[in-house]
Protein backbone atom coordinates (compact mmCIF):
# COMPACT_ATOMS: atom_id res chain seq x y z
CA UNK A 1 0.00 0.00 0.00
CA UNK A 2 1.48 3.38 -0.87
CA UNK A 3 2.59 5.58 1.96
CA UNK A 4 -0.01 8.26 1.54
CA UNK A 5 -3.00 6.14 0.78
CA UNK A 6 -4.72 6.98 4.01
CA UNK A 7 -5.46 10.45 5.15
CA UNK A 8 -5.30 10.45 8.88
CA UNK A 9 -8.11 12.71 9.78
CA UNK A 10 -6.57 14.32 12.79
CA UNK A 11 -3.96 17.00 12.78
CA UNK A 12 -1.03 15.15 14.26
CA UNK A 13 1.03 16.77 16.91
CA UNK A 14 -1.89 18.52 18.44
CA UNK A 15 -4.54 17.23 20.71
CA UNK A 16 -7.85 16.25 19.29
CA UNK A 17 -10.72 15.44 21.55
CA UNK A 18 -14.14 14.64 20.07
CA UNK A 19 -16.21 17.70 20.76
CA UNK A 20 -19.80 17.25 21.67
CA UNK A 21 -21.04 19.69 19.08
CA UNK A 22 -19.14 17.80 16.44
CA UNK A 23 -20.46 14.46 17.58
CA UNK A 24 -24.01 15.72 17.67
CA UNK A 25 -23.75 16.87 14.11
CA UNK A 26 -23.02 13.24 13.35
CA UNK A 27 -19.42 14.14 12.58
CA UNK A 28 -20.39 14.53 8.96
CA UNK A 29 -17.13 15.26 7.30
CA UNK A 30 -14.26 14.53 9.59
CA UNK A 31 -11.79 14.00 6.78
CA UNK A 32 -11.82 17.71 6.00
CA UNK A 33 -10.81 18.45 9.54
CA UNK A 34 -7.14 19.15 9.66
CA UNK A 35 -6.57 17.36 6.39
CA UNK A 36 -4.32 20.10 5.08
CA UNK A 37 -2.31 20.14 8.23
CA UNK A 38 -2.11 16.36 8.17
CA UNK A 39 -1.04 16.39 4.55
CA UNK A 40 1.76 18.86 5.07
CA UNK A 41 2.83 16.95 8.17
CA UNK A 42 2.91 13.79 6.14
CA UNK A 43 5.21 15.38 3.57
CA UNK A 44 7.44 16.69 6.34
CA UNK A 45 7.38 13.32 8.02
CA UNK A 46 8.48 11.48 4.90
CA UNK A 47 11.68 13.47 4.59
CA UNK A 48 12.23 13.36 8.35
CA UNK A 49 11.78 9.60 8.39
CA UNK A 50 14.22 9.17 5.53
CA UNK A 51 16.78 11.35 7.26
CA UNK A 52 16.27 9.51 10.53
CA UNK A 53 16.66 6.19 8.71
CA UNK A 54 20.02 7.41 7.51
CA UNK A 55 21.03 7.94 11.11
CA UNK A 56 20.10 11.59 11.65
CA UNK A 57 19.09 11.65 15.31
CA UNK A 58 17.82 15.22 15.35
CA UNK A 59 15.41 14.37 12.50
CA UNK A 60 14.08 11.57 14.68
CA UNK A 61 13.70 13.95 17.62
CA UNK A 62 11.62 16.30 15.47
CA UNK A 63 9.45 13.34 14.49
CA UNK A 64 9.02 12.44 18.15
CA UNK A 65 7.76 15.92 18.87
CA UNK A 66 5.08 15.56 16.21
CA UNK A 67 3.56 12.63 18.02
CA UNK A 68 4.74 12.46 21.59
CA UNK A 69 2.06 14.54 23.25
CA UNK A 70 -0.78 12.37 22.02
CA UNK A 71 1.24 9.24 22.74
CA UNK A 72 1.79 10.37 26.31
CA UNK A 73 -1.87 11.30 26.70
CA UNK A 74 -2.99 7.87 25.51
CA UNK A 75 -0.50 6.10 27.76
CA UNK A 76 -1.44 8.23 30.73
CA UNK A 77 -5.15 7.59 30.37
CA UNK A 78 -4.70 3.88 29.79
CA UNK A 79 -2.17 3.15 32.50
CA UNK A 80 -3.47 5.69 34.99
CA UNK A 81 0.03 6.31 36.25
CA UNK A 82 2.54 8.97 35.31
CA UNK A 83 5.51 6.73 35.77
CA UNK A 84 3.95 3.89 33.75
CA UNK A 85 2.99 6.37 31.04
CA UNK A 86 6.54 7.61 30.99
CA UNK A 87 7.81 4.05 30.66
CA UNK A 88 5.47 3.35 27.76
CA UNK A 89 6.53 6.61 26.10
CA UNK A 90 10.20 5.81 26.51
CA UNK A 91 9.91 2.23 25.37
CA UNK A 92 7.73 3.10 22.37
CA UNK A 93 10.01 5.75 20.93
CA UNK A 94 13.18 3.76 21.59
CA UNK A 95 11.60 0.80 19.84
CA UNK A 96 10.62 3.05 16.94
CA UNK A 97 14.18 4.40 16.75
CA UNK A 98 15.72 0.97 16.72
CA UNK A 99 13.26 -0.41 14.18
CA UNK A 100 13.04 2.65 11.97
CA UNK A 101 14.94 0.79 9.27
CA UNK A 102 12.05 -1.62 8.88
CA UNK A 103 9.52 1.17 8.33
CA UNK A 104 8.84 1.03 4.61
CA UNK A 105 6.04 3.56 4.19
CA UNK A 106 3.43 0.84 3.76
CA UNK A 107 1.29 2.65 6.29
CA UNK A 108 1.47 6.15 7.71
CA UNK A 109 4.10 6.79 10.34
CA UNK A 110 1.26 7.80 12.65
CA UNK A 111 -0.30 4.34 12.36
CA UNK A 112 3.09 2.71 12.76
CA UNK A 113 4.05 4.53 15.96
CA UNK A 114 0.58 4.03 17.40
CA UNK A 115 0.84 0.32 16.67
CA UNK A 116 3.92 0.21 18.87
CA UNK A 117 2.29 2.29 21.61
CA UNK A 118 -0.96 0.33 21.62
CA UNK A 119 0.93 -2.97 21.82
CA UNK A 120 2.88 -1.74 24.82
CA UNK A 121 -0.27 -0.41 26.47
CA UNK A 122 -2.12 -3.67 25.81
CA UNK A 123 0.72 -5.57 27.49
CA UNK A 124 0.48 -3.20 30.40
CA UNK A 125 -3.31 -3.61 30.67
CA UNK A 126 -3.01 -7.39 30.52
CA UNK A 127 -0.42 -7.44 33.27
CA UNK A 128 -2.56 -5.19 35.38
CA UNK A 129 -5.61 -7.40 34.82
CA UNK A 130 -3.56 -10.30 36.14
CA UNK A 131 -2.64 -8.23 39.19
CA UNK A 132 -6.34 -7.31 39.58
CA UNK A 133 -5.56 -3.73 40.31
CA UNK A 134 -8.28 -1.15 40.04
CA UNK A 135 -7.94 1.61 37.54
CA UNK A 136 -8.76 5.03 38.82
CA UNK A 137 -6.12 5.11 41.49
CA UNK A 138 -2.93 6.46 40.03
CA UNK A 139 0.58 6.73 41.35
CA UNK A 140 2.46 9.93 40.68
CA UNK A 141 6.15 10.28 40.05
CA UNK A 142 6.89 10.52 43.77
CA UNK A 143 5.03 7.28 44.42
CA UNK A 144 2.03 8.87 46.09
CA UNK A 145 -1.40 7.49 45.19
CA UNK A 146 -4.14 9.73 43.89
CA UNK A 147 -7.18 9.49 41.68
CA UNK A 148 -6.57 10.91 38.22
CA UNK A 149 -10.25 11.55 37.61
CA UNK A 150 -10.78 13.09 41.00
CA UNK A 151 -7.87 15.39 40.49
CA UNK A 152 -9.33 16.54 37.23
CA UNK A 153 -12.68 17.11 38.93
CA UNK A 154 -10.96 19.34 41.45
CA UNK A 155 -9.55 21.53 38.77
CA UNK A 156 -12.88 22.02 37.03
CA UNK A 157 -15.38 22.34 39.83
CA UNK A 158 -13.97 25.41 41.48
CA UNK A 159 -15.60 26.38 44.73
CA UNK A 160 -18.69 24.15 44.64
CA UNK A 161 -18.03 21.30 47.11
CA UNK A 162 -21.26 19.44 46.41
CA UNK A 163 -20.69 19.43 42.70
CA UNK A 164 -17.10 18.51 43.36
CA UNK A 165 -18.22 15.46 45.31
CA UNK A 166 -20.57 14.38 42.53
CA UNK A 167 -17.86 14.71 39.95
CA UNK A 168 -15.47 12.67 42.06
CA UNK A 169 -18.11 10.01 42.36
CA UNK A 170 -18.78 10.02 38.61
CA UNK A 171 -15.05 9.91 37.86
CA UNK A 172 -14.66 6.86 40.09
CA UNK A 173 -17.61 5.16 38.41
CA UNK A 174 -16.29 5.79 34.90
CA UNK A 175 -12.83 4.65 35.91
CA UNK A 176 -14.15 1.43 37.40
CA UNK A 177 -16.37 0.79 34.37
CA UNK A 178 -13.45 1.35 31.99
CA UNK A 179 -11.15 -0.92 33.92
CA UNK A 180 -13.76 -3.70 33.79
CA UNK A 181 -13.42 -3.87 30.00
CA UNK A 182 -11.08 -6.37 28.38
CA UNK A 183 -7.76 -4.79 27.31
CA UNK A 184 -8.78 -4.87 23.67
CA UNK A 185 -12.22 -3.37 24.31
CA UNK A 186 -10.59 -0.71 26.41
CA UNK A 187 -8.10 0.08 23.67
CA UNK A 188 -10.69 0.34 20.89
CA UNK A 189 -12.95 2.49 23.05
CA UNK A 190 -10.03 4.71 24.03
CA UNK A 191 -8.83 5.24 20.47
CA UNK A 192 -12.32 5.88 19.13
CA UNK A 193 -13.97 7.81 21.92
CA UNK A 194 -11.13 9.75 23.50
CA UNK A 195 -8.78 10.05 20.52
CA UNK A 196 -11.43 10.39 17.82
CA UNK A 197 -9.74 7.99 15.39
CA UNK A 198 -11.63 6.36 12.57
CA UNK A 199 -12.43 2.69 13.20
CA UNK A 200 -10.59 1.79 10.01
CA UNK A 201 -7.42 3.33 11.44
CA UNK A 202 -8.05 1.68 14.81
CA UNK A 203 -8.33 -1.66 13.00
CA UNK A 204 -5.04 -1.07 11.22
CA UNK A 205 -3.29 -0.15 14.44
CA UNK A 206 -4.52 -3.25 16.20
CA UNK A 207 -3.86 -5.54 13.22
CA UNK A 208 -7.51 -6.31 12.75
CA UNK A 209 -10.36 -5.39 10.43
CA UNK A 210 -12.61 -2.38 10.65
CA UNK A 211 -15.53 -4.74 11.17
CA UNK A 212 -13.89 -6.36 14.20
CA UNK A 213 -13.05 -2.95 15.62
CA UNK A 214 -16.69 -1.98 15.12
CA UNK A 215 -17.94 -5.04 16.99
CA UNK A 216 -15.46 -4.47 19.78
CA UNK A 217 -16.52 -0.84 20.15
CA UNK A 218 -20.17 -1.93 20.26
CA UNK A 219 -19.47 -4.48 23.00
CA UNK A 220 -17.38 -2.03 25.00
CA UNK A 221 -20.08 0.63 24.84
CA UNK A 222 -22.78 -1.82 25.90
CA UNK A 223 -20.71 -2.89 28.89
CA UNK A 224 -19.95 0.69 29.89
CA UNK A 225 -23.54 1.76 29.62
CA UNK A 226 -24.69 -1.18 31.69
CA UNK A 227 -22.02 -0.54 34.32
CA UNK A 228 -22.80 3.16 34.58
CA UNK A 229 -26.56 2.53 34.70
CA UNK A 230 -26.14 0.04 37.58
CA UNK A 231 -24.14 2.51 39.59
CA UNK A 232 -26.62 5.32 39.33
CA UNK B 1 -36.11 -6.28 12.31
CA UNK B 2 -35.54 -2.80 11.01
CA UNK B 3 -35.50 -1.39 14.54
CA UNK B 4 -32.87 -3.99 15.49
CA UNK B 5 -30.64 -2.90 12.66
CA UNK B 6 -31.06 0.78 13.49
CA UNK B 7 -30.34 0.19 17.19
CA UNK B 8 -27.19 -1.64 16.36
CA UNK B 9 -26.08 1.24 14.22
CA UNK B 10 -27.06 4.21 16.35
CA UNK B 11 -23.71 4.12 18.11
CA UNK B 12 -21.83 4.27 14.80
CA UNK B 13 -24.20 6.99 13.63
CA UNK B 14 -23.28 9.07 16.65
CA UNK B 15 -19.57 8.40 16.10
CA UNK B 16 -19.83 9.37 12.41
CA UNK B 17 -18.81 5.90 11.27
CA UNK B 18 -21.73 5.15 8.95
CA UNK B 19 -21.62 5.28 5.18
CA UNK B 20 -23.78 8.00 3.63
CA UNK B 21 -26.59 5.67 2.57
CA UNK B 22 -26.74 3.89 5.95
CA UNK B 23 -26.72 7.24 7.72
CA UNK B 24 -29.62 8.41 5.58
CA UNK B 25 -31.60 5.28 6.39
CA UNK B 26 -30.96 5.68 10.11
CA UNK B 27 -32.03 9.32 10.01
CA UNK B 28 -35.21 8.48 8.11
CA UNK B 29 -36.07 5.73 10.56
CA UNK B 30 -35.34 7.87 13.63
CA UNK B 31 -37.74 10.52 12.37
CA UNK B 32 -40.54 7.95 12.28
CA UNK B 33 -39.79 5.61 15.18
CA UNK B 34 -40.06 7.10 18.69
CA UNK B 35 -38.54 4.00 20.34
CA UNK B 36 -35.40 4.18 18.30
CA UNK B 37 -35.30 7.93 18.86
CA UNK B 38 -35.24 7.14 22.59
CA UNK B 39 -32.25 4.88 22.02
CA UNK B 40 -30.48 7.72 20.24
CA UNK B 41 -31.23 9.97 23.18
CA UNK B 42 -29.84 7.38 25.60
CA UNK B 43 -26.67 6.98 23.55
CA UNK B 44 -26.13 10.72 23.50
CA UNK B 45 -26.77 10.91 27.22
CA UNK B 46 -24.15 8.23 27.79
CA UNK B 47 -21.69 10.22 25.73
CA UNK B 48 -22.56 13.39 27.60
CA UNK B 49 -21.88 11.57 30.87
CA UNK B 50 -18.46 10.50 29.66
CA UNK B 51 -17.78 13.99 28.40
CA UNK B 52 -18.21 15.24 31.98
CA UNK B 53 -14.88 13.60 32.69
CA UNK B 54 -12.61 14.31 29.75
CA UNK B 55 -9.12 12.88 29.58
CA UNK B 56 -6.53 14.86 31.45
CA UNK B 57 -3.72 16.25 29.33
CA UNK B 58 -0.23 15.28 30.42
CA UNK B 59 1.28 18.11 32.41
CA UNK B 60 4.05 20.13 30.73
CA UNK B 61 6.41 18.84 33.41
CA UNK B 62 5.64 15.24 32.61
CA UNK B 63 6.07 15.87 28.90
CA UNK B 64 9.37 17.69 29.41
CA UNK B 65 10.67 14.99 31.75
CA UNK B 66 9.68 12.26 29.28
CA UNK B 67 11.40 14.06 26.42
CA UNK B 68 14.56 14.56 28.42
CA UNK B 69 14.68 10.93 29.48
CA UNK B 70 14.17 9.78 25.90
CA UNK B 71 16.89 12.12 24.63
CA UNK B 72 19.37 10.64 27.08
CA UNK B 73 18.49 7.13 26.01
CA UNK B 74 18.74 8.01 22.31
CA UNK B 75 22.32 9.13 22.79
CA UNK B 76 23.38 5.58 23.51
CA UNK B 77 20.84 3.79 21.30
CA UNK B 78 21.73 2.73 17.79
CA UNK B 79 19.28 3.69 15.08
CA UNK B 80 17.84 1.06 12.80
CA UNK B 81 18.96 2.25 9.41
CA UNK B 82 19.73 0.75 6.04
CA UNK B 83 22.31 -1.77 7.27
CA UNK B 84 20.10 -3.04 10.03
CA UNK B 85 17.38 -3.52 7.44
CA UNK B 86 19.70 -5.64 5.33
CA UNK B 87 20.91 -7.71 8.23
CA UNK B 88 17.61 -8.12 10.02
CA UNK B 89 15.52 -8.71 6.94
CA UNK B 90 17.14 -10.93 4.35
CA UNK B 91 13.88 -10.71 2.41
CA UNK B 92 14.54 -7.03 1.81
CA UNK B 93 18.10 -7.81 0.92
CA UNK B 94 17.02 -10.34 -1.66
CA UNK B 95 14.46 -7.95 -3.00
CA UNK B 96 17.19 -5.36 -3.54
CA UNK B 97 19.02 -7.87 -5.69
CA UNK B 98 15.88 -8.85 -7.53
CA UNK B 99 15.04 -5.23 -8.14
CA UNK B 100 18.40 -4.67 -9.79
CA UNK B 101 18.77 -7.33 -12.47
CA UNK B 102 20.97 -5.00 -14.47
CA UNK B 103 23.31 -4.63 -11.52
CA UNK B 104 23.33 -8.36 -10.94
CA UNK B 105 24.06 -8.97 -14.63
CA UNK B 106 26.83 -6.36 -14.56
CA UNK B 107 28.43 -8.08 -11.56
CA UNK B 108 28.37 -11.40 -13.41
CA UNK B 109 29.81 -9.87 -16.57
CA UNK B 110 32.58 -8.07 -14.70
CA UNK B 111 33.43 -11.27 -12.83
CA UNK B 112 33.40 -13.31 -16.00
CA UNK B 113 35.44 -10.74 -17.94
CA UNK B 114 37.93 -10.49 -15.08
CA UNK B 115 38.37 -14.26 -15.16
CA UNK B 116 39.00 -14.26 -18.90
CA UNK B 117 41.44 -11.34 -18.57
CA UNK B 118 43.39 -13.16 -15.89
CA UNK B 119 43.57 -16.31 -18.04
CA UNK B 120 44.75 -14.24 -20.99
CA UNK B 121 47.50 -12.58 -18.98
CA UNK B 122 48.64 -15.93 -17.70
CA UNK B 123 48.76 -17.43 -21.18
CA UNK B 124 50.23 -14.35 -22.86
CA UNK B 125 53.24 -14.48 -20.58
CA UNK B 126 54.04 -18.02 -21.57
CA UNK B 127 56.85 -18.26 -24.12
CA UNK B 128 54.73 -20.39 -26.48
CA UNK B 129 52.26 -17.54 -27.10
CA UNK B 130 53.72 -16.23 -30.31
CA UNK B 131 52.15 -13.81 -32.73
CA UNK B 132 51.06 -15.43 -35.94
CA UNK B 133 49.55 -14.12 -39.11
CA UNK B 134 46.31 -15.82 -39.98
CA UNK B 135 44.92 -15.51 -43.42
CA UNK B 136 42.02 -17.89 -43.24
CA UNK B 137 38.72 -17.55 -45.01
CA UNK B 138 37.48 -14.07 -44.00
CA UNK B 139 33.85 -15.09 -44.27
CA UNK B 140 34.30 -17.62 -41.51
CA UNK B 141 33.37 -15.85 -38.31
CA UNK B 142 35.63 -16.14 -35.32
CA UNK B 143 34.31 -18.06 -32.35
CA UNK B 144 33.59 -14.98 -30.24
CA UNK B 145 33.94 -16.82 -26.95
CA UNK B 146 37.51 -17.64 -28.03
CA UNK B 147 38.52 -13.97 -28.34
CA UNK B 148 40.13 -12.72 -25.17
CA UNK B 149 41.07 -9.23 -26.32
CA UNK B 150 41.79 -6.97 -29.26
CA UNK B 151 45.32 -5.64 -29.50
CA UNK B 152 44.97 -3.07 -32.26
CA UNK B 153 42.67 -1.89 -35.03
CA UNK B 154 44.15 -0.07 -38.02
CA UNK B 155 42.68 1.02 -41.30
CA UNK B 156 44.83 1.22 -44.42
CA UNK B 157 44.75 4.85 -45.50
CA UNK B 158 42.53 5.51 -48.50
CA UNK B 159 40.86 2.08 -48.49
CA UNK B 160 38.30 0.25 -46.47
CA UNK B 161 40.81 -2.45 -45.58
CA UNK B 162 41.08 -3.03 -41.89
CA UNK B 163 43.75 -4.85 -39.96
CA UNK B 164 42.87 -6.19 -36.55
CA UNK B 165 45.24 -7.90 -34.15
CA UNK B 166 43.40 -9.96 -31.57
CA UNK B 167 44.11 -12.60 -29.01
CA UNK B 168 42.53 -15.97 -28.71
CA UNK B 169 44.87 -18.32 -26.93
CA UNK B 170 47.69 -16.70 -28.88
CA UNK B 171 47.67 -13.40 -30.76
CA UNK B 172 45.99 -13.54 -34.17
CA UNK B 173 45.62 -11.05 -36.92
CA UNK B 174 42.79 -10.55 -39.37
CA UNK B 175 42.63 -8.37 -42.44
CA UNK B 176 39.69 -7.55 -44.62
CA UNK B 177 37.27 -4.91 -45.78
CA UNK B 178 34.71 -3.29 -43.52
CA UNK B 179 32.04 -5.41 -45.14
CA UNK B 180 33.58 -8.69 -44.02
CA UNK B 181 31.53 -10.41 -41.38
CA UNK B 182 34.61 -11.44 -39.50
CA UNK B 183 35.98 -7.90 -39.43
CA UNK B 184 32.63 -6.51 -38.35
CA UNK B 185 32.38 -9.09 -35.63
CA UNK B 186 35.82 -8.22 -34.30
CA UNK B 187 35.05 -4.52 -34.39
CA UNK B 188 31.83 -5.07 -32.45
CA UNK B 189 33.71 -7.16 -29.97
CA UNK B 190 36.38 -4.50 -29.64
CA UNK B 191 33.81 -1.74 -29.17
CA UNK B 192 32.17 -3.68 -26.36
CA UNK B 193 34.91 -5.37 -24.51
CA UNK B 194 38.36 -4.01 -24.92
CA UNK B 195 40.25 -2.75 -21.94
CA UNK B 196 42.28 -0.42 -24.10
CA UNK B 197 40.36 2.78 -24.81
CA UNK B 198 42.52 3.55 -27.88
CA UNK B 199 41.36 0.31 -29.48
CA UNK B 200 37.76 1.03 -28.57
CA UNK B 201 38.12 4.48 -30.08
CA UNK B 202 39.45 3.01 -33.34
CA UNK B 203 36.74 0.35 -33.51
CA UNK B 204 33.94 2.77 -32.79
CA UNK B 205 35.39 5.12 -35.36
CA UNK B 206 35.34 2.37 -38.00
CA UNK B 207 31.90 1.20 -36.99
CA UNK B 208 30.51 4.69 -37.55
CA UNK B 209 31.20 4.09 -41.23
CA UNK B 210 28.55 1.37 -41.30
CA UNK B 211 25.86 2.45 -38.86
CA UNK B 212 23.06 1.07 -41.02
CA UNK B 213 23.63 -2.37 -39.58
CA UNK B 214 21.40 -2.69 -36.53
CA UNK B 215 24.12 -4.53 -34.58
CA UNK B 216 26.52 -1.70 -35.27
CA UNK B 217 23.97 0.81 -34.11
CA UNK B 218 23.45 -1.28 -31.02
CA UNK B 219 27.20 -1.25 -30.35
CA UNK B 220 27.38 2.50 -30.80
CA UNK B 221 24.51 3.03 -28.38
CA UNK B 222 26.19 0.70 -25.95
CA UNK B 223 29.44 2.64 -26.26
CA UNK B 224 27.62 5.95 -25.79
CA UNK B 225 25.97 4.68 -22.66
CA UNK B 226 28.74 2.69 -21.07
CA UNK B 227 32.15 3.61 -22.35
CA UNK B 228 34.32 5.14 -19.67
CA UNK B 229 36.27 7.16 -22.19
CA UNK B 230 34.63 10.43 -23.24
CA UNK B 231 36.39 10.38 -26.62
CA UNK B 232 34.84 7.01 -27.43
CA UNK B 233 31.42 8.24 -26.34
CA UNK B 234 31.83 11.31 -28.52
CA UNK B 235 32.74 9.14 -31.53
CA UNK B 236 29.73 6.90 -30.90
CA UNK B 237 27.54 9.98 -30.74
CA UNK B 238 28.91 11.08 -34.11
CA UNK B 239 28.13 7.69 -35.56
CA UNK B 240 24.56 7.86 -34.30
CA UNK B 241 23.93 11.40 -35.52
CA UNK B 242 22.10 10.32 -38.65
CA UNK B 243 19.62 8.18 -36.76
CA UNK B 244 18.31 10.48 -34.06
CA UNK B 245 15.28 11.28 -36.14
CA UNK B 246 14.41 7.85 -37.46
CA UNK B 247 15.20 5.60 -34.51
CA UNK B 248 13.47 6.48 -31.28
CA UNK B 249 15.85 4.28 -29.30
CA UNK B 250 18.76 6.29 -30.64
CA UNK B 251 16.91 9.47 -29.70
CA UNK B 252 16.32 8.19 -26.17
CA UNK B 253 19.95 7.22 -25.86
CA UNK B 254 21.11 10.65 -27.00
CA UNK B 255 18.69 12.32 -24.58
CA UNK B 256 20.00 10.14 -21.79
CA UNK B 257 23.54 11.20 -22.64
CA UNK B 258 22.37 14.80 -22.74
CA UNK B 259 21.12 14.60 -19.19
CA UNK B 260 23.44 12.11 -17.66
CA UNK B 261 26.82 12.22 -19.38
CA UNK B 262 29.53 13.45 -17.09
CA UNK B 263 31.45 15.09 -19.90
CA UNK B 264 30.31 18.55 -21.00
CA UNK B 265 31.73 18.03 -24.51
CA UNK B 266 29.59 14.93 -25.00
CA UNK B 267 26.56 16.76 -23.65
CA UNK B 268 27.23 19.68 -25.96
CA UNK B 269 27.47 17.37 -28.97
CA UNK B 270 24.24 15.60 -27.93
CA UNK B 271 22.59 19.00 -27.65
CA UNK B 272 23.61 19.75 -31.25
CA UNK B 273 22.15 16.44 -32.39
CA UNK B 274 18.75 17.03 -30.85
CA UNK B 275 18.49 20.63 -31.97
CA UNK B 276 16.52 19.82 -35.15
CA UNK B 277 14.01 17.95 -32.97
CA UNK B 278 13.41 20.57 -30.33
CA UNK B 279 9.65 20.54 -30.93
CA UNK B 280 9.49 16.94 -29.67
CA UNK B 281 7.95 16.92 -26.21
CA UNK B 282 10.61 14.64 -24.72
CA UNK B 283 13.36 16.78 -26.15
CA UNK B 284 11.64 19.86 -24.81
CA UNK B 285 11.37 18.52 -21.31
CA UNK B 286 15.05 17.56 -21.36
CA UNK B 287 15.95 21.02 -22.63
CA UNK B 288 13.92 22.63 -19.86
CA UNK B 289 15.76 20.52 -17.33
CA UNK B 290 19.14 21.42 -18.84
CA UNK B 291 18.27 25.11 -18.99
CA UNK B 292 17.56 25.01 -15.27
CA UNK B 293 20.14 22.73 -13.86
CA UNK B 294 23.04 21.81 -16.12
CA UNK B 295 26.28 22.64 -14.41
CA UNK B 296 27.82 23.96 -17.59
CA UNK B 297 27.03 27.62 -18.33
CA UNK B 298 27.18 27.38 -22.07
CA UNK B 299 24.92 24.30 -22.18
CA UNK B 300 22.43 26.04 -19.96
CA UNK B 301 22.38 29.14 -22.10
CA UNK B 302 22.23 27.16 -25.34
CA UNK B 303 19.32 25.08 -24.04
CA UNK B 304 17.58 28.26 -23.00
CA UNK B 305 18.15 29.78 -26.43
CA UNK B 306 16.75 26.67 -28.11
CA UNK B 307 13.68 26.75 -25.92
CA UNK B 308 13.16 30.42 -26.69
CA UNK B 309 13.19 29.77 -30.44
CA UNK B 310 10.64 27.06 -30.15
CA UNK B 311 7.25 27.48 -31.79
CA UNK B 312 4.38 28.09 -29.37
CA UNK B 313 2.57 24.84 -28.76
CA UNK B 314 -0.71 26.18 -27.39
Amino acid sequence: MPADSYGIAIPVGEMYRPRRAEQEKGNRNPSVRGSLAAQSNRIDDTSLIREAQQGNRSAFEVLVRHYDQSVLRLALHLTGSESDAQDVYQEAFLKAYKNLGSFRFECSFYTWIYRIVTNLCLDHLRKRNVRKEDAPVAVDASGEEYSRLEQFADARSGANPERDLMRRELGRKIGTALSALTPRERMVFELKHYHGLKLRTVGEMLHTTEETAKNTLFRATQKLRAALAEMR
Amino acid sequence: MRCDWVRQNILFYVYGELEDDARYEVEQHLARCPECALELKATRKFQATLAEMPVAEPTPNLLAASRMRLQEALETARPGGFWQRLIVEPGVWLRQIRMAPALAAAIFIVGFGGGIGATYNFLANRPVAVSSEEHSDPSRPVESSAITGIRSVTQDPGSNQVNIKYDTVSTQEAQGSLNDRRIQQLLLFAAHNNYNSGVRMDSVDLLTQAPDDSRVREALMYALQNDTNAGVRLKALDGLSGFVRQDSRVKDEVLRALIGDANAGVRMQALRLVEPMKADSNVRSVLTRLAQSDENDSIRSQARAMLAQMPEMD
